[in-house]
């Protein structure tokens, strides 16, 4: 043990720097919020303070719509909506939708259109997700939302369902994904073929005007693709974008006309409300997913149908009045939010657009801040609306309860539109009919505000007290201080209000005062959510990367310490120069690193790694022709043969990845060319694992058949009775051969459950036995043969049964191609080693193996996303959910070849049992092990490494959640397995050598 | 210029010849590009198949002719059998880079076969027909110039360095096509084919530079 330590003192400084660098950039980094199962009820209502409304029918709100059309466009731009003249040029892509502008501006009082600030990510699922619960997009919801989409956590349409209201759904089938049994009836149509513009967009339309008509529905969502579709495939400034654009107007125009005509009284919409909407907005070039302002600026129009008293005219002219004075300049004015007027001067709220449009941002979060810019030519008001408002004011508007986990505020602006259109831009005139309208507005908001306040209060108390991260302490008093005070006022306020005739005078401050009150928590709330949740923590990840870059310097401080030990032991006059070997390494690896800034090559990372693979293959088939050695030609030519089948297999798994993955349009059709007959090919999938497998059993068998030594021979004939065990359970599985009824009796759990038995009690005897008795064996390298056999196949049973049919032809496959590297590394130990017959230290077969371990990951149909992992393996030999086994299971599948195998079969490289020469001196047989061990360490550090700079630089990228971040959790999770494992594998095959070599003359060499 | 340079066997080729081989090679890539796009209208990005058909159909008899000039050994091989070698050498060679191309990655499929065939034909005519007509199939020159990459002599150059170079080049061009930025030239083999021929002219500019440093080198022996 002591021997051991001498050089396993290493593995453990590194694995330890590791695993500190990891959590803190990861605390910086990973941004996460706990999910919270808790959802709001009606009855919730008796613990606020607030009034509940005053008919019993109603919930938390006084319902104030009784049918909701949410029209969504995917990726529409606020440009798309708001008229050309609130931008400095006009482009051939805006003022397309006419009938929205017309509708805003003919009625200003019951038609809107909102500029309306999304969260980034801003791709569909995520926006989505945030519409309807109100809450902030993070990147890990931690929830028992594991694996599918859908939304677990409190959301306006769970809402409307427990209310008893009843949704229709048509178009972008993300919707069916997120709420899987919530809507009546529903249309879905398939959205991850963005070529296809049309399909969506064509079932909407055939679905939604018909379903205007009907009475089964209060709520109808119409998710329109084809503008994002067209944005992705040919850019904004496309003329079928256009199109696209006049296709919707044409649709909308039907639309309002259809709602206008049963918007009389008694009719079917006559208290209808209109939202269309975009969830997120695109980049020129149709690229959305980021945070800028383009894509993260989409717009609201809503309209009111309700058959409204027409408004004195003074109140609309004064809203927007314009000052012709400045021709080309919009009525422009400012006041600060907070004043008591601000109800009255919310039309005044203006600044020049272009620092509106820069601050757009910064604004939003103080959501008091109410803009608006005025056009010279249409009185057309637009004000700004952040998307965690929209979940709470609809659900208000429709009188049900407010999602549990919302952070947003009922915007007055859209809840006045539907709730009593009330002309609130006017200070001047307004007679004492008025006012009272207004105070009951007030009050009526101000209410609203109350329960909203009480609601958000409720979710930040119930989240800092369940979740692990949550708000530091002097934020949580903040928080209650600023509620506190809001609520002090209100019991004056309520108080106040229940003399109803009391003067209005006094009470319209107070109200306003109580608004502004709520209106200031709910936006330090949303502030303060938004830094703890969508922020990075810059610090933090600085210092995590530099651990990490200190870890890399001790690792190659190791490496160099080992070489020097070695060479000095060697006492030979060896060039220390730098091999080819080394430079090529080297090259290789930054290569591989550098790929990982751009998402393409993560997104292909399997075919790079198979690149790169194969261009190593191709300069050691040159070495060998160099060499002029017959076998190894051969062998390396089977190396590439084998790189080129497992480029195949991950092809397929990119296939396959394509199909689920929303940044991959589908390629590679080639494989569907393949028209071999179906039952021939069936039958071909179902025999060839089974052929693999007995081919394994083999080869394991034959490796033994020379070994005299008692355990491994056990645990290699243990592990050939698994393969029997495996194959038998596939055979059961499959409909080719009816042995279904022969193995009826043991039930299907059995054979999985058996192997895992057998492997544990196999590791187990490898893991013990050999601490009581030492076996006396001369040959260093045959007994680490036979050990590395031994602990290989007592884990390749489990993993090949968790893998499923695949995993026996990889594992064949890894098999092959370890082999051929051993004779490759053969060549090298064979010429280019000196007198003594000593191989030198090349880093290059190291790195081979390592590309293998990442080529054997994507080959064997994973992927590094989450929906990369097969959950189905976690089901084997389980058929009910038991978190921790089930979770070992899935990361034994996921990790298997690529992490465990590779690190237990890295002796390989030392291990064979050569005929070329036993003359190497023992002495210098752990160093070797050891070093492999340790440029295998260090190149999976330094990948994850740049796996951990690249997403640091690419924080701000379109598909940092996607893509980069997932990447980052595999290449982490990975790193630290790998250090794991190589700590427990040099432990084991030390274990036993120091004996054999004796501690002296290991200290001899230190 | 033929007889001229058949008098020359490899040792003594001189740096003009070297000069107006590859300038000959050069022009025949760059008569191959006109062609196709003045005469035929074809591009390389909108129809690989044809555009790369047209470059070896004129590339490789230039080379073929050209290198089987240089020839070893005249006397024991006439010129007519070293353009057998070299028509022999362009399928042998066509097939080894299709073979190295699809284990580095090169999309498998029927749509694919031509694009293929023709890429592999303008490499073979790049790398290996040259080597086919001077040295036959002398395993010792082979094993000499692109296993141990010792060249030896402005000629060996002249065959060694535009061919790894065309290899390299193509290399490095693969390495856009993974990227998302939705190009015409980023199917295969365009941009490799891009790399390739870039590889290839650096290739010959350097092949040129070592045969007129090698030249002047010899000189200033004789001089001394």
């Amino acid at each position: 043990m002591w021997g051991w330590w001498r050089f396993g003192k290493w593995t453990v400084l590194i694995m330890f720097l590791h695993i500190i660098a990891i959590l803190i950039f990861t605390k910086g980094f990973l941004l996460t919020r706990t999910e919270l199962p808790h959802s709001s009820h009606c009855s919730d209502l008796s613990q606020s303070p607030c009034h509940s409304s005053p008919s019993s029918s109603s919930c938390w709100t006084k319902p104030a719509v009784d049918r909701l059309i949410i029209i969504v466009l995917d990726a529409l731009r606020f440009d798309f909506v708001a008229p050309s003249s609130f931008f400095e040029e006009k482009q051939p892509w805006m003022d397309k939708l006419k009938v929205l502008q017309r509708m805003a501006s003919e009625n200003p009082s019951s038609a809107k259109i909102f500029k309306a600030i999304a969260d980034p990510p801003t791709t569909s699922l995520q926006r989505l997700k945030g519409l309807t619960t109100g809450a902030l997009p993070t990147f890990i919801d931690v929830g028992n939302s594991f694996g599918a989409p859908a939304i677990v956590e409190d959301n306006f349409i769970s809402q409307l369902i427990q209310n008893g209201k009843r949704v229709v759904m048509m178009g972008d089938d993300t919707w069916t994904q997120l709420f899987p049994n919530h809507f009546n009836k529903s249309y879905p149509y398939p959205s991850f073929n963005v070529k296809d513009l049309n399909t969506v967009d064509n079932g909407c339309i055939e679905h939604l005007l018909p379903s205007l008509y009907q009475q089964d529905w209060d709520v109808l969502i119409a998710h329109f693709l084809g503008v994002d579709h067209a944005g992705h495939i040919h850019g904004v400034d496309s003329t079928l974008m256009i199109e696209k654009l006049e296709q919707y107007n044409a649709v909308l125009e039907k639309v309002i006309k259809e709602l206008q005509n049963q918007s009389g009284p008694g009719k079917l919409h006559e208290n209808s409300l209109l939202l269309v909407m975009g969830d997120h907005g695109q980049t020129l070039n149709g690229d959305h997913g980021g945070g800028s302002p383009e894509e993260v600026e989409t717009s609201i129009f809503a309209m009111s149908f309700k058959d409204l008293p027409s408004l004195p005219s003074e109140f609309d002219s004064s809203s927007c009045e314009v000052d012709l004075s400045f021709p080309h300049s919009f009525n422009i004015c400012w006041r600060l939010l907070g004043g008591i007027e601000i109800f009255f001067l919310l039309g005044c709220c203006c600044v020049p657009l272009l620092i509106t449009v820069e601050k757009e941002k910064e604004k939003s979060l103080n959501t008091l801040t109410l803009e608006k810019t005025l056009t010279p030519s249409k009185n057309i008001c637009i004000s700004s609306i952040p998307q965690v408002d929209f979940a709470v004011t609809v659900s208000s508007l429709l009188g049900v309860p407010f999602p549990f986990g919302s952070i947003g505020r009922v915007n007055p602006e859209l809840y006045a539109l539907a709730v009593c259109t009330w002309n609130l831009d006017d200070d001047k005139t307004w007679n004492n009919q008025d006012q009272t309208k207004l105070e009951e507005w007030l009050q009526n908001y101000a209410n609203v505000l109350c329960i909203n306040s009480w609601q958000v209060k409720r979710y930040i108390d119930v989240y800092s007290a369940s979740s692990v991260i949550g708000f530091s302490s002097e934020d949580l008093f903040r928080i209650s201080d600023l509620y506190s005070k809001a609520d002090e006022n209100w019991s004056y306020t309520k108080n106040l209000s229940s003399y109803k005739n009391g003067s209005s005078n006094t009470s319209l401050p107070v109200l306003k005062r109580q608004i502004v009150a709520y209106s200031n928590f709910l936006s330090y709330v949303a502030e303060l959510a938004r830094s703890k949740w969508t922020e990075f923590n810059l610090k933090m990840m600085g210092t995590g990367i530099g651990i990490m870059l200190l870890s890399l310097y001790c690792h190659t401080l190791a490496i160099k310490k080992l070489n020097k030990s070695y060479g000095v032991s060697l006492l030979s006059s060896r060039d220390s120069g730098i091999s080819f070997g080394l430079m090529l390494t080297f090259f290789m690896v930054l290569i591989r690193a550098g790929s990982l800034l751009s998402n393409s090559y993560i997104l292909k990372e399997g075919k790079a790694a198979n690149f790169l693979l194969a261009t190593t293959g191709i300069m050691t088939l040159r070495y060998s022709f160099m060499k002029n050695k017959m076998l190894i030609e051969v062998s390396a030519a089977i190396f590439l043969l084998l790189t080129f089948i497992f480029r195949i297999a991950i092809e397929v798994g990119l296939f396959k990845q394509a199909a689920t993955s929303q940044f991959m349009s589908s390629s590679s059709s080639w494989m569907l060319g393949i028209s071999i007959s179906q039952s021939l090919w069936t039958y071909m999938a179902e025999i060839m694992p089974i052929l693999a497998l007995i081919v394994l059993g083999y080869f394991l068998y034959k490796s033994i058949s020379s070994c005299y030594w008692g355990i491994p021979k056990y645990v290699i004939m243990g592990t050939i009775l698994c393969y029997f065990l495996v194959a038998l359970h596939w055979i059961s599985e499959s409909n080719i051969l009816d042995l279904a009824h022969f193995l009826k009796g043991f039930g299907k759990n059995c054979i999985p459950r058996t192997v895992y038995a057998i492997t544990l009690v196999q590791l187990s005897l490898l893991a013990i036995v050999p601490m009581f008795c030492k076996e006396e064996t001369s040959n260093c390298r045959g007994s680490l043969f036979v050990k590395m056999m031994s602990i290989l196949s007592a884990c390749s049973s489990t993993i090949i049964i968790l893998q499923g049919k695949q995993g026996a032809l990889v594992a064949l496959g890894s098999l092959l191609a370890g082999y051929c590297m051993m004779r490759l590394q053969g060549i090298e130990q064979h010429t280019v080693s000196g007198t003594a017959g000593i191989s030198i230290l090349d880093p290059l077969p190291v790195l081979q193996w390592s590309l293998l371990a990442v080529c054997l990951l994507f080959a064997s149909g994973h992927w590094c996303a989450f929906d990369g992992l097969r959950y189905g393996a976690a089901f084997v030999g389980f058929d009910e959910f038991i978190l921790i086994p089930q979770a070992i299971l899935l990361t034994i599948d996921t990790f298997g070849f690529s992490h465990i195998l590779s690190v237990f079969g890295l002796p390989l490289f030392v291990a064979f049992p050569s005929s070329f020469n036993q003359t190497e001196h023992k002495s210098l047989f752990p160093i070797k092990l050891f070093w492999i061990f340790m440029v295998y360490g260090l190149i999976t550090a330094i990948t994850a490494t740049a796996t951990i700079l690249c997403v640091t630089i690419q924080r701000r990228h379109l598909m940092v959640w996607g893509l980069f971040a997932p990447k980052f959790v595999f290449d982490v999770v990975g790193l630290i397995l790998t250090d794991l494992l190589i700590f427990v594998a040099s432990i084991y095959y030390f274990n036993g050598l120091e004996d054999r070599i004796g501690n002296a003359e290991l200290r001899r060499l230190w | 210029m033929k007889e001229e340079l058949e008098k020359n066997p490899q040792s003594t080729i001189s740096s003009s010849q070297v000069f107006f081989i590859h300038v000959c090679c050069g022009l025949a890539l760059a008569a191959g590009f006109w062609v196709a796009h003045h005469v035929y209208s074809l591009n390389l990005v909108f129809d690989p198949t044809k555009t790369l058909c047209l470059i070896w159909a004129i590339e490789f008899p230039v080379v073929i002719l050209l290198f089987s000039c240089c020839r070893q050994k005249p006397e024991k091989c006439s010129y007519f059998t070293a353009i057998a070698r070299g028509l022999l050498g362009l399928p042998v060679g066509a097939l080894l880079n299709a073979l190295g191309a699809l284990a580095l990655g090169a999309p498998v499929g029927l749509q694919y076969l031509e694009k293929t065939v023709n890429w592999s034909l303008l490499m073979s005519s790049f790398t290996f027909v040259p080597t086919a007509c001077v040295y036959g199939s002398s395993w010792t020159d082979w094993h000499r110039i692109f296993a141990c990459t010792k060249p030896n002599g402005p000629l060996e150059f002249m065959l060694c360095l535009p061919a790894h170079g065309a290899v390299i080049g193509a290399w490095f061009g693969a390495w856009p096509m993974p990227l998302d930025w939705e190009r015409p030239w980023q199917d295969w083999p365009i941009c490799v084919s891009y790399g390739a021929m870039a590889g290839y002219v650096v290739g010959m500019v350097g092949s040129f530079g070592l045969a007129l440093k090698m030249h002047a080198g010899r000189k200033q022996l004789k001089a001394e």
